[in-house]
């Protein structure tokens, strides 16, 4: 559910696939192995992990879609006997008008999120290069420090910064000279609160970008710079021609990644704004959230959810295309 | 004793060796053990030992294990629960939210046991949320009401009897007094909606009206909107920030730095406030929410819980047993005196008359208390914070009237969207 959580994962499919141990390679040991126990092997020790996949994540999918085809409201939720009324609750959730501003209010949250992390995490990623061993040590150790930081913890830092009556923000730009801000009710202004929640995000998905371009900066040869120099290349010549093209491959992946990410930004929402005021935070994962749990339509909550998948699923197409491409290029 | 004590030992036994199922309601050698859930707060622990001890011996037949459960999150806890096929026996359920079970067919209908209980004389705060297509599924247990909180230092240094003060007038002019220098006259957080709902009710309006079953959002009336307009100018006689509720800060918190003279609450609050600063013990006054004029006090939102058995319970007769017991006049009486909350029946509320926060409650809830819109989809306005966004909006200087059609639509919409 968290953003920082779902991270570590990835790493692994940033590792160059090659450097994998695969299951399937001929060593001398594994080749003395009887033949049937050498081919369930590894079936049987990926089985745990594909047991849990499918009942943490296949089965309330399958239950979520089974739901959003019924009249699942808070008595059939109790008493059982739901309904299959077909498309019924697509049709009622297309016909919302308010569905579609948050679509769209998602698809403008994603975009802001992901332009400015992965312009401030590419900037970072190349100030590390340039720095020597202690800078380097600084920045990249405060950079996993605030990634470490529990997404909650950091919500409830950023909701007291921005608090009208006690928070720092106001206190400092009040002493600043900046008057009209003396107990300025950010969260009261729906763009303040979307500006502020997208900062939060920023905040914590930049250590992650940052780090993994700066590994693929480190994989950009030296000669090349030094010999693109010679031939008279400037900074922004020398990043568009020679160093963008070698980290391409996983700046897509990174881009593909924050994309999933900051779509289904659901826990620093639900804990500053939860949605509002009125609807200016309301995003999708928020949306279905108060369909089903506040307003007890779990049916339209779970329609909801099975769009987000749905779009979701489209993203992950071009990630698994990444994926594999930069795999062949390798 | 010695039936009881085999009886005991077979149900000790059989709980042993079922012990991987986790259900409590074994019935073994005439023992029926019932899970109690009660709400934090609701009963102290000395109270919970001795209800328990005096119920079991009058009742040796029942096992009773009360859970106290917390508030945050008791929503989702109390569906789940319905929805299962193993629920509690008997649950507390707030009143505000009694609505959407009573609809959902999750609890036992109680009608014919009204008038055992002694129904008639039941608060309507309590009664009326757990009435549904004229069918009752729950029994009011107790209730609470917001008061004023003083503090009598600072009432004292300003030259103010706070007996005196009988009228919405004569209490804004006592707050503007005490507002000077670093007091602050009142704190009043900008999103302090049950305070708001009194003074909507005493202009005459609502929060939402019924017409033709559907919910209205009511908002944008000038009855509701003269209440409003009350909240802010007393809204202004302090520092309260005007986007955040009671919660966050704490209100007792601030009242603990000393500074404050006043804040709106439900008498327990006090508690808080002389446990963050003991040095306010004694020093803490209560009155009534004053009204437009001397006669009535002001309208105030009774909050409460109700006591409620889940349909699929087992063991429902042990459970009304249980309720019959603790929503009794003995206990209630009991649970007034020791907790300070108005007892279910408007004939009990002598029981409360020593305690002068309790007192002043009564003298509110039992007058002048109201309830929400007693309807399934009132939850989801609450929840979705419709009311909490239209206050920030007109204390930020938002204008009344635009931001008042916009929170009834949301509210006429959140409303309706559950049938």
């Amino acid at each position: 559910m968290t953003i920082v959580q779902k991270r570590t994962p990835v790493r692994a499919a940033v590792k160059p696939p090659g450097s994998t141990p695969t299951m399937t390679g001929s060593s001398p040991r594994r080749a003395r192995l009887p033949r049937t126990r050498r081919n369930l092997w590894p079936y049987a020790l990926i089985a745990p992990a594909v047991v849990g996949t499918a009942f943490l994540l296949v089965y309330p999918l399958v239950r979520a879609f089974v739901i959003s085809l019924q009249d699942y409201k808070l008595a059939e939720l109790i008493n059982g006997n739901a309904e299959f009324v077909g498309l019924e609750n697509y049709r009622t959730l297309f016909s919302d008008g308010r569905f579609w501003e948050v679509v769209a209010r998602t698809f403008l949250f994603m975009a802001c999120n992901v332009v400015l992390i992965m312009i401030l995490s590419t900037l970072v990623a190349m100030m590390i290069t340039r720095l020597k061993k202690f800078g380097r040590t600084m920045v990249l150790s405060s950079l996993v420090l605030a990634w470490a930081m529990p997404v909650i913890a950091a919500a409830t830092v950023f909701q007291w910064m921005f608090n009208s009556e006690f928070g720092v923000v106001n206190w400092m730009l009040t002493s600043f000279g900046f008057e009209q801000f003396d107990r300025f009710p950010w969260f009261a202004h729906g763009a303040a609160a979307f500006v502020i929640l997208i900062l939060l995000v920023v905040w914590q998905s930049v250590p992650f970008a940052a780090i993994t371009l700066y590994s693929a900066l480190t994989t950009v040869p030296v000669e090349l710079h030094e010999s693109a120099r010679l031939d008279g290349a400037g900074a922004w010549r020398l990043f568009r021609s020679v160093t963008f093209p070698i980290i391409r491959p996983i700046f897509m992946l990174v881009v593909c990644l924050e994309v999933i990410w900051t779509f289904k930004a659901f826990v620093q929402i639900w804990v500053i704004t939860q949605g509002g005021p009125g609807d200016a935070t309301t995003l999708l994962p928020v949306y279905a959230v108060q369909r089903a749990l506040s307003s007890q339509q779990y049916d339209l909550g779970a329609a909801a959810s099975i769009v987000t998948v749905l779009i979701l699923s489209g993203v992950l197409v071009l990630y698994f295309r990444q994926m594999f491409r930069q795999e062949v290029q390798q | 004793m010695r039936t009881r004590l085999i009886a005991g030992a077979s149900a000790l036994a059989l709980a042993a060796t079922l012990s991987a199922c986790s259900s409590g309601n074994a019935e073994a050698g005439g023992t029926t053990t019932i899970d109690v859930w009660l709400m934090r707060d609701s009963v102290s622990e000395e109270f919970q030992a001795e209800f328990e001890k005096s119920f079991e011996a009058e009742h040796p037949d029942i096992d009773a294990k009360i859970q106290i459960q917390e508030w945050d999150g008791i929503g989702e806890k109390v569906v789940a629960a319905l929805a299962s096929n193993d629920p509690p026996d008997v649950i507390e359920i707030g009143n505000s939210q009694m609505s959407q079970y009573a609809a959902s067919g999750g609890l036992l209908d109680v009608s014919d046991k009204v008038d055992d209980l002694g129904g008639e004389d039941w608060i309507a705060g309590l009664a009326d949320p757990a009435v549904w297509d004229g069918k009752t599924y729950g029994v009011p247990y107790y209730a609470a009401n917001r008061v004023v909180i003083y503090n009598t230092a600072l009432f004292d240094a300003a030259g103010i009897d706070a007996e005196s003060i009988d009228t919405r007038a004569k209490w804004i002019d006592a707050t503007s007094t005490l507002n000077s220098g670093d007091v602050q006259g009142i704190y009043l957080p900008g999103q302090s909606w049950h305070a708001l709902a009194g003074f909507i009710w005493d202009e005459g309006g609502a929060f939402a009206t019924q017409d033709d079953g559907s919910w209205m959002g009511a908002l944008d009336t000038p009855e509701a909107m003269a209440g409003m307009e009350f909240y802010s100018q007393l809204q202004a006689l302090g520092h309260g920030p005007k986007d955040s509720d009671v919660a966050s800060p704490p209100q007792t918190d601030i009242m603990a730095g000393g500074d404050v003279a006043q804040i709106i609450s439900s008498p327990g609050a006090a508690g808080s406030v002389v446990a963050a600063n003991p040095e306010l013990e004694g020093k803490l006054g209560f009155f009534p929410i004053p009204g437009k004029t001397a006669d009535k006090p002001g309208a105030v939102y009774v909050g409460g819980s109700e006591l409620a058995i889940p349909a699929a319970s087992d063991s429902s007769d042990a459970a009304y047993e249980f309720v019959k017991a603790l929503t009794g006049e003995k206990w209630q009486r009991e649970l007034a005196s020791t907790m300070g909350y108005v007892p279910n029946k408007a004939s009990l509320a002598d029981a409360v008359a020593d305690d002068p926060g309790a007192a002043a409650m009564t003298v509110g809830g039992t007058e002048n208390g109201h309830s929400t819109p007693i309807a399934p989809g009132w939850a989801a306005v609450e929840a979705q914070n419709i009311i909490h966004d239209y206050m920030t909006a007109v204390l930020t200087g938002g204008d009344l009237a635009g931001e008042a059609q916009k929170a009834s639509d949301e509210i006429t919409r959140a409303m309706n969207q559950s049938d």
